[in-house]
């Protein structure tokens, strides 16, 4: 129990060294691992997953996914990033993802919140809504 | 009883002496005529002669009544002490056995009278007892009754009561059934309908104004 609290406060420290102002960047990654590789650390193997799980935590936090059945506008996906980037109070990222399950409309997932505008999730909700 | 036997045996006496002496009577009035002339020949005393005399007219012989009386003395005491004595005893033995079981008889009696009396009274409060607890069994066999019969009536009532509700509830979760079902077919039937009808363009048009949407929620 106490190795892991070390391994997991280690993973959580290599994250923050990740960062620059808050966004982990390919750059801060690298230093990083070539830092633990020169410092050769006893339990590297179980550090490492926790700070590739932690990362992926951290960049799924900086990542909107934006699905849609359509190309989205420049503009649209401009917007969308600085609004959810001013919502999280952090850098965000837009990446599109097409989803002809939608119909029509946009989903965007930050994390593990979810905004649905689909006509999908309308309907579903709209289902629910009868139950 | 002893006096009873001495006056008996004295009663008794009297005869025999009275025998006795009119045998010495005949006795000297056979010597009289004998000697009658020897008594006319002889002056009679005169003076202390008056009680032989009239011994002499009763026919009395003292030694002869003095003997007799000795005898019947002998006699009378030699019944008394082998005869009189042990039937006396035994008779006073049997009279007290007498008296004392009839002493028992009315103590037995008494006791009897008592042991009856108890009984009765014993019998009587047996039944009143027997009384009180059949009144008592009654009141709880009725109090037992009344009480099964309002427990089966809110066990009927209760069951009635679950019925209703599982009724109810099951009428409820088929509306729902029927309700999703509808919803779903609902939902299936419009989403197909849209990806079929919707064409690029107002697909294209939702979507944008569907990011607009997102875009101006935060705000």
């Amino acid at each position: 129990m106490k190795r892991d609290q070390k391994i997991t406060k280690l993973a959580k420290k290599l994250v923050e060294l990740s960062m620059d102002n808050g966004v982990v960047t390919e750059s801060k990654v690298a230093e990083v691992l070539a830092g633990f590789q020169q410092v050769q650390h006893r339990h590297h193997l179980a550090i490492l997953k926790a700070f590739l799980n932690y990362l992926r935590r951290e960049v799924a936090l900086q990542t909107a996914v934006v699905s849609t059945p359509v190309g989205l506008s420049g503009d649209a996906l401009s917007a969308i990033e600085v609004q959810f980037s001013k919502l999280y109070n952090r850098p965000v990222n837009v990446v599109t993802q097409p989803d002809t399950s939608l119909i029509a409309g946009v989903r965007v997932r930050v994390g593990d919140d979810v905004y649905d505008a689909s006509v999908a999730g309308r309907l579903q909700r709209l289902a629910e809504s009868v139950n | 009883m002893k006096a009873a036997f001495i006056i008996l045996l004295f009663a008794l006496s009297l005869p025999l002496g009275l025998f006795a002496a009119e045998d010495l009577h005949a006795d000297s009035h056979i010597s009289a005529s004998a000697d009658v002339e020897h008594t006319e020949s002889v002056e009679p005393t005169e003076g202390g002669g008056v009680i032989s005399e009239l011994a002499g007219n009763f026919g009395i012989s003292w030694p002869t009544l003095i003997a007799q009386m000795v005898n019947f003395c002998i006699v009378a005491f030699v019944l008394y002490k082998f005869a009189v004595k042990p039937i006396s005893a035994t008779l006073d033995e049997r009279q007290q056995k007498i008296a004392d079981g009839l002493q028992y008889a009315e103590e037995m009696k008494v006791q009897l009278a008592a042991a009856e009396r108890e009984r009765a009274e014993k019998i009587k409060e047996a039944a009143v007892a027997a009384q009180a607890i059949l009144a008592e069994s009654r009141e709880q066999s009725k109090e037992m009754i009344e009480q099964k019969t309002q427990e089966a009536a809110a066990q009927a009532e209760a069951i009635i009561r679950k019925a209703s509700e599982a009724t109810e509830l099951e009428r409820q979760k088929m509306l729902s059934d029927v309700r999703q079902e509808v919803a779903r077919l609902v939902v299936a039937t419009s989403a197909t309908v849209l990806s079929r009808d919707l064409s690029d363009a107002e697909k294209q048009t939702f979507s944008d104004s569907a990011a607009k949407e997102l875009s101006s929620a935060g705000n």
